[in-house]
């Protein structure tokens, strides 16, 4: 078998020229109502899909903006339902909010098949196949359990979940294949544990050491209870600064690396120092700018994690050939970004 | 004049590099094992966008990648143009845009949310309304509130003293009022959204009189006259909503600071409608009217004395008569009547 050298993925976008699109699309969608933001989404995903090239060739994104609005349109309700509700009627409100969890994994299943259907490369549709008893299994089934176990099954859901996803998404005619164990899932999530109890550790003698030479003043019979608050606190916010950064990007290699179409394999190396310090700007630029910088800061973040995935291919991949279509609604799609529900796809 | 592009037939994920030209109202595409002759009218071209590849879809799933948007534009006359294409790509517009996007949220920010929390509060039934206030002594008597310790006549005669008030025309009955202890408030009275009137002990206890006492109520009625905390409760959820929504991905810890600090702004033109109507009210009671004036300034003097105890978390109490930085100029404004 010949070599084959690997494809980097490459983004074009750029910050001036998304701001132009991204201020136009916010200001007609005000001015529409909201309306047009179904329109405006459309463009957005263009942008990027389309500013996203792999062997010379660019994804494109194909969503009907009518379907998007439809689904726009019913996530909001429910959603001002549920908020509004829940001030007046706790009851009422929990009712809904019930409604709304046990609709998600078929909503999140819809969502996929919207996603994938509208995304294409070299005139090729993707597509996902999941079927609905398993998107309950994985999505609801697997994370109430891991509830129930304080957490201690959630990685294996997240490792359940990421397999749904892959193993049921094509490109063409051809399915993706998912090979991460349980295992690797545990790793990522035990390393942040155990960087949280350094910290906490670190934390906890330092206080300690000052308190005990009289650098800070603290009653002795009160340094105890003065250094665990100040580790817990420390420990708190350090985790929630770095966690989600570092978790992020490990879960992204680890799919990735662990990810087949056909024959050709894929590599992701994104650092987590480096996310960090591209999420932690992001939130402060765009803070400081009262939101102005929220295109530049997607531009920064989109850009780092598509430029450091690869293909890495075995054969040409010129031979894909088209799949069967399945019918797509965008009411999935819409609900579960207004709940905040995504998965690292 | 040709052009180079890259043509994708559908079926299969194999690049044709191709050349594109124009006869007449036909695109000629020409590669080396293919050749497409398509009426233009039957394709499908996008608008631009930004610096992306400019594309040609043809109804059978075929699709040519064109790099040279320039050359394009000249061969197509800029087919599938649009006005908005037009003003992404300019700063010009992008300014407007941006300059027009900032007024429009400030005059629905000041107008368009105030008109419509009105509207809706309005509309808002009452059993729902007392359902709301229970709801909030349900969650707050375990917590901030506890039983008051006025003695049962105290409570009577303030009780008889409000029914005795001639009211303005249009109101039927005075406030609901409930009585409870809060060393965390310290003394205060709230017109809750749902239009019950709760006043803690340490302000029936600090006035020097019932009347200063029932001054105080006639203001809290002013607010439940105009649904005042229904109405910022309705504005503070929809700029909560707003803000979660928008900053979203980065953290709604984030999205709840900006609505506490917006939130003032709608209280202190509540404040005075609030101080209009109780002025009305004594006035046709023959109550001076400084004696809301007069607890208003010992009101103004316990928080201060109290001022470092003085709770965070009771945002959801609408604290209406802590300190405001404009109280001095209401005694003022009162006194002056
Ligand atoms: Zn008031």
């Amino acid at each position: 078998m010949t070599e084959y050298q690997s494809r980097q993925l490459q983004f074009s976008g750029s910050g001036g020229e998304y701001f132009r699109i991204w201020i136009v699309n916010v200001c007609l969608s005000i001015v529409t109502l909201g309306v047009y933001s179904a329109w405006a989404k459309v463009k957005r995903n263009q942008y990027f899909y389309r500013h996203t090239t792999l062997a010379g060739a660019s994804f494109d994104y194909h969503g009907d903006p009518k379907a998007i609005l439809k689904g726009r349109i019913v996530a909001f309700l429910l959603f001002a339902c549920y908020t509004l509700v829940g001030k007046f009627d706790q009851v009422a409100g929990s009712a809904i909010l019930l409604v709304i969890i046990v609709a998600m994994p078929w909503l999140l299943m819809r969502s996929l098949r919207f996603r994938l259907h509208n995304t294409s490369y070299r005139g090729l549709r993707f597509a996902f196949h999941g079927s609905t008893g398993a998107a309950y299994f994985n999505f609801l089934l697997l994370p109430v359990l891991s509830a129930l176990t304080l957490g201690l099954l959630w990685p294996l859901a997240q490792q359940r979940m990421a397999r749904y996803t892959r193993e049921n998404s094509t490109y063409g005619s051809e399915f993706f294949k998912f090979f991460a164990g349980s295992g690797a899932y545990y790793r990522i999530y035990f390393m942040t544990i155990f960087i949280g109890v350094l910290v906490f550790a670190g934390l906890m003698t330092s206080v300690m050491l000052l308190g005990s030479k009289e650098l800070i003043p603290v009653e002795a019979d009160q340094l105890v209870a003065m250094s665990v608050l100040v580790a817990s606190i420390g420990t708190y916010l350090a985790l929630f600064l770095l966690a989600y950064p570092y978790v992020a990007a490990r879960l992204q290699n680890l799919v990735w690396n662990n990810t087949q179409l056909g024959p050709h394999g894929f590599q992701a190396q994104l650092r987590a120092r480096e996310m960090l310090g591209i999420m932690f700007g992001n939130v402060l630029l765009t803070l400081l700018t009262l939101g102005l910088y929220k295109p530049f800061a997607d531009i920064r973040l989109a850009r780092y994690r598509i430029e450091h995935v690869a293909l890495l291919p075995q054969g040409s991949i010129d031979d894909f050939v088209a799949g069967l279509q399945t019918n797509s609604s965008a009411a999935g799609e819409e609900m579960a970004e207004m709940f905040d529900f995504d998965i690292a796809l | 004049m040709w052009l180079t592009a890259v043509y994708y037939d559908g079926r299969q994920a194999r690049p044709h590099p191709v050349t594109l030209c124009v006869e007449g109202d036909k695109l000629l595409l020409q590669g080396r094992d293919i050749v497409r002759r398509e009426e233009l009218n039957g394709l499908k071209i996008p608008p631009p966008l930004g610096s992306t590849p400019r594309l040609i879809l043809f109804a059978d799933g075929g699709r040519c990648e064109v790099a040279d948007r320039q050359g394009f534009a000249e061969m197509l006359q800029d087919a599938g143009n649009s006005a908005v294409a037009g003003m992404e790509n300019s700063w010009w517009y992008a300014l407007a845009a941006l300059l027009l996007t900032l007024s429009l949220l400030a005059v629905v920010y000041l107008f368009g949310l105030p008109y419509a929390a009105r509207v809706v509060a309005d509309r808002v039934p009452v059993y729902l309304l007392e359902r709301m206030d229970n709801q909030f002594f349900a969650s707050l008597d375990q917590t901030l509130l506890m039983p008051s310790k006025l003695a049962e006549e105290r409570r009577h005669t303030l009780q008889d003293g409000l029914r005795r008030l001639v009211l303005p025309p249009g109101e039927d009955r005075p406030a609901h009022i409930e009585f409870r202890g809060s060393p965390t408030l310290g003394a205060n009275a709230f017109a809750l959204p749902g239009g019950s009137v709760l006043v803690l002990d340490d302000l029936v206890n600090l006035a020097s009189n019932d009347q200063e006492i029932l001054a105080v109520l006639a203001h809290e009625m002013g607010h439940v006259h105009e649904k005042h905390a229904l109405r910022q409760m309705l504005q503070a959820s929809v700029v909560g909503l707003a803000m979660a929504w928008y900053i979203g991905d980065v953290s709604s810890l984030l999205a709840v600071a900006p609505t506490v600090l917006l939130q003032t702004r709608y209280s202190r033109d509540f404040e005075r409608r609030a101080d209009a109507f109780a002025a009305e009210l004594l006035r046709a009671n023959g109550i001076p009217v400084s004696r809301l004036a007069d607890i208003l300034e010992k009101l103004e003097a316990a928080h201060q004395t109290a001022a470092p105890k003085q709770p965070v978390e009771s945002v959801e109490a609408l604290d209406y008569l802590s300190s405001h930085p404009n109280t001095e100029e209401r005694i003022k404004r009162l006194r002056g009547q």
